[in-house]
């Protein structure tokens, strides 16, 4: 089947000639047709109020008669119409397992599964689409890439010959810097991290006796690159960074981050969870080894995220997962393995979610992620300056300035009440839906002092009014708590 | 909407009837607490009228408890109700306020302190770092205090949904599920397994092997040994 893949998300297929007269289209309307947002292009109106009506979840009362304002887009995202037509279509129209039957709708579901490959690829810009593993989360791919990569990559190397040969050739001190002993070849990683980027090397280095450095925070509470240039050393194998932070906001420079890691011959496992639905992600740009992002995050179905990893590596790794698929042949006593990518995607796949993740993709890029981008940043310090109006707030993470964005989530604690209250509150009371609690960042929790943090996040069908909704339903919760205190 | 709500939201925090089952920020024992015979939630007061009738089921003191939240419609005086018994709740000082103490899987902070007292009933003491959770163990201890450990091990999560407030309770009637931040049943599971425990150690089933720093405690069951959750078995003290 021929692909039709848009090549870089960035790209924007609007027609800026056809302007139309009215932005929002009605949502009976969009409900009919197709595939891509709602609209076509105005300037007056912002891309919030454009694309809203694509998400039918979003026009709907809680409790009973108050209007949702959803602010925990960095939890998961809203899907639109594009992707449950698309899912829909993939159940009525030709469900069939992929790679299997010759029949005709087995061919059509492989056809387009692999077509939604070509997108992920095609939307992170890698070379090949071979380079993109489906799994069932961004979890699972990091899980991947820790039981597969980090087993064989920073064990002891006891099978390696040279092992005695370079201690007795060049002393214990040059043997200890080569990072053939375990002890000392280590793992970078952050406090920041999500629980997910941490575990799974945790578990990985129990076996391997590997040791996992973190990276502090410097003073504008973002991860202290200085600092991670000072730790990288040649027994250093990986290094395992977000590039966003769920909790602190911070972008990091992932392509300086790369260069620095490669100079001493770590590879790079990026977290890309809370940037590709968000920004421009160029994984050939930023030379990542390997990056993970999640589905449900970029507006497509639960259930599927992915792993990018560079072929070399993919093809030298070790399967994660056995079963069908990832076979070339089965004997009783061995089996030998298919090549990357299905050497990673044992049994049948989510083909279903898969698809639907294509249609994401293709809703996103047809709005064209750097136009995303630059409305969310837009948003982003909307959120974060009125925010600042609330009494005894404290928001984690940098201050914005001329050199420092922020993304568009704001965590935040506010005196004396617990997070989890003002969060109860601006549910109940005023339909606001936002996140309370660690976030699955723990250690970063404890780092900062607190147990517990309130978060919201926003993407681009958010819009201005949201936050003044938010921000006003939150200054009357605090009020609130403090009067009954 | 913000018009209706700000109006809502100045309510001062006094301006309905208190709580059902503290009438004061000082406690009232269980004992004292009456049922009049008129079951009406209005006319229910709470404490040292002559001729009482005392409250003495859990399920009764349930039936009261889901009845007073159900009678206020608004979230809001639902939320302001558990702060009210929040207020009440005497609360854990700081050596109470452990991490052996603490109950697993809240999205807030809660300490839970379990001992059979000489009557073989149970007693509980709780406290949180959120004052919404504390108002959920405040009624749950109001209801589960001084209950005989059957009434507590017999007393169903799917009881409290009817109570329609907080987080990972359900507002649409469904039976709230294992949420992950789900207070009410977190609290209520620690609180069942904790008297479990101790039902067993009463009953001599249950003994305890030191290892190093890890107390392994051991029961009999059906001839083999069932190793018992660690956490439950940080409050008997052997």
């Amino acid at each position: 089947m021929e692909a039709v893949v848009p090549k870089l998300a960035s790209f924007n297929l609007l027609n800026p000639k056809s302007k139309s007269k009215s932005a929002i289209r009605r949502f009976s309307s969009a409900l009919c047709v197709s595939s891509s947002p709602s609209v076509t292009s105005t300037d007056s109106v912002s891309l919030g109020h454009i694309t809203r009506p694509d998400f039918p979840i979003l026009h709907q009362e809680v409790y009973g008669s108050k209007k949702l304002v959803y602010l925990d887009n960095a939890a998961t995202s809203q899907k639109p119409i594009a992707v449950l037509k698309a899912l829909q279509n993939y159940y009525e129209a030709y469900n069939s397992n992929v790679h299997r039957g010759i029949h005709f709708l087995s061919a059509k579901a492989t056809d387009e599964y692999e077509l939604a490959r070509k997108k992920v690829a095609a939307f992170i810009n890698a070379s090949d689409s071979g380079e993109i593993v489906f799994t069932k989360n961004a979890t699972e791919a990091i899980n991947l890439v820790a039981y597969s990569w980090g087993l064989s990559n920073l064990k002891s190397g006891d099978e390696n010959e040279d092992h005695l040969f370079v201690f007795l050739a060049s002393g214990y001190k040059a043997y200890k810097d080569t990072g053939f002993w375990p002890k000392y070849i280590s793992v970078i990683l952050t406090v920041a991290e999500h629980h997910s980027a941490i575990v799974p090397w945790q578990l990985v280095a129990q076996k391997t006796g590997a040791n996992l450095k973190f990276l502090n925070l410097n003073d504008d509470e973002s991860p202290d690159l200085d600092k991670l240039k000072e730790m990288l050393s040649r027994k250093t194998k990986l290094v395992v960074i977000h590039h966003i932070s769920n909790m602190l906001a911070s972008i990091l420079p992932i392509e300086e981050i790369v260069h620095w890691s490669h100079d001493v011959g770590a590879k790079v496992l990026v977290d890309a969870c809370q940037s590709v639905p968000h920004m421009v992600v160029d994984v050939q740009g930023l030379d990542a080894d390997f990056l993970v992002a999640s589905s449900h995050k970029m507006c497509g179905p639960t259930g599927i995220g992915f792993l990018f990893g560079k072929s070399d590596l993919l093809s030298a790794m070790p399967p994660f997962l056995g079963g069908g698929e990832m076979i070339s042949d089965v004997f009783l006593d061995h089996s030998t393995f298919a090549d990357p990518p299905s050497r990673f995607e044992a049994g049948t796949p989510a083909i279903g979610e898969a698809i639907g993740l294509g249609a994401a993709i293709d809703y996103l890029s047809t709005i064209g992620m750097q136009k995303i981008h630059a409305y969310e940043m837009e948003l982003a310090k909307y959120l974060y300056e009125n925010l600042l109006s609330i009494p005894n707030i404290r928001i984690y993470g940098p201050k914005p300035s001329e050199h420092v964005q922020r993304a568009a989530l704001c965590s935040f604690n506010v005196e004396n009440i617990h997070p989890t209250d003002i969060a109860t509150l601006l549910d109940q009371q005023y339909g606001v839906a936002i996140r309370s609690g660690h976030h699955c960042a723990q250690p970063l929790h404890r780092y900062l002092g607190v147990n517990a943090s309130a978060r919201a996040s926003l993407h681009f069908y958010n819009t201005k009014e949201d936050v003044d909704e938010f921000i006003h339903a939150l200054n009357e919760t605090v009020s609130f708590f403090n009067v009954f205190k | 909407m913000s018009l209706k709500l700000s109006s809502t939201l100045n309510t001062s925090r006094r301006s309905f009837s208190p709580p059902l089952f503290f009438s004061n920020v000082k406690r009232t024992p269980i004992s004292n607490i009456r049922i009049p015979r008129n079951r009406s939630v209005k006319s229910f007061t709470c404490v040292h009228e002559r001729n009482p009738e005392p409250i003495t089921t859990t399920s009764t003191k349930l039936q009261l408890l889901v009845s007073e939240f159900n009678s206020l419609t608004e979230p809001i005086d639902r939320v302001k109700r558990l702060l009210d018994y929040a207020a009440v709740l005497p609360g854990l000082d700081e050596s109470g306020r452990v991490q052996a103490k603490k109950v697993a899987g809240c999205a807030t902070q809660v300490w839970l302190e379990v001992v059979m007292d000489e009557r073989g009933r149970m007693r509980f003491r709780a406290d949180s770092d959120s004052e919404i959770s504390k108002g959920f163990c405040s009624c749950l201890i109001m209801v589960l205090d001084g209950a005989e450990p059957e009434e507590v091990l017999g007393f169903k999560t799917e009881d409290l949904t009817e109570m329609n407030v907080g987080v990972g309770v359900s507002h649409v009637g469904i039976k709230a599920g294992a949420s992950r931040v789900n207070t009410w049943q977190n609290v209520l599971l620690a609180m069942q397994k904790r008297t479990r425990c101790l039902v067993m150690k009463r009953e001599g089933k249950v003994f305890a092997v030191l290892r190093g720093t890890i107390h392994v405690i051991m029961c009999p069951v059906s001839s083999t040994y069932k190793l018992l959750a660690a956490d439950a078995l940080l409050y008997m003290s052997f």
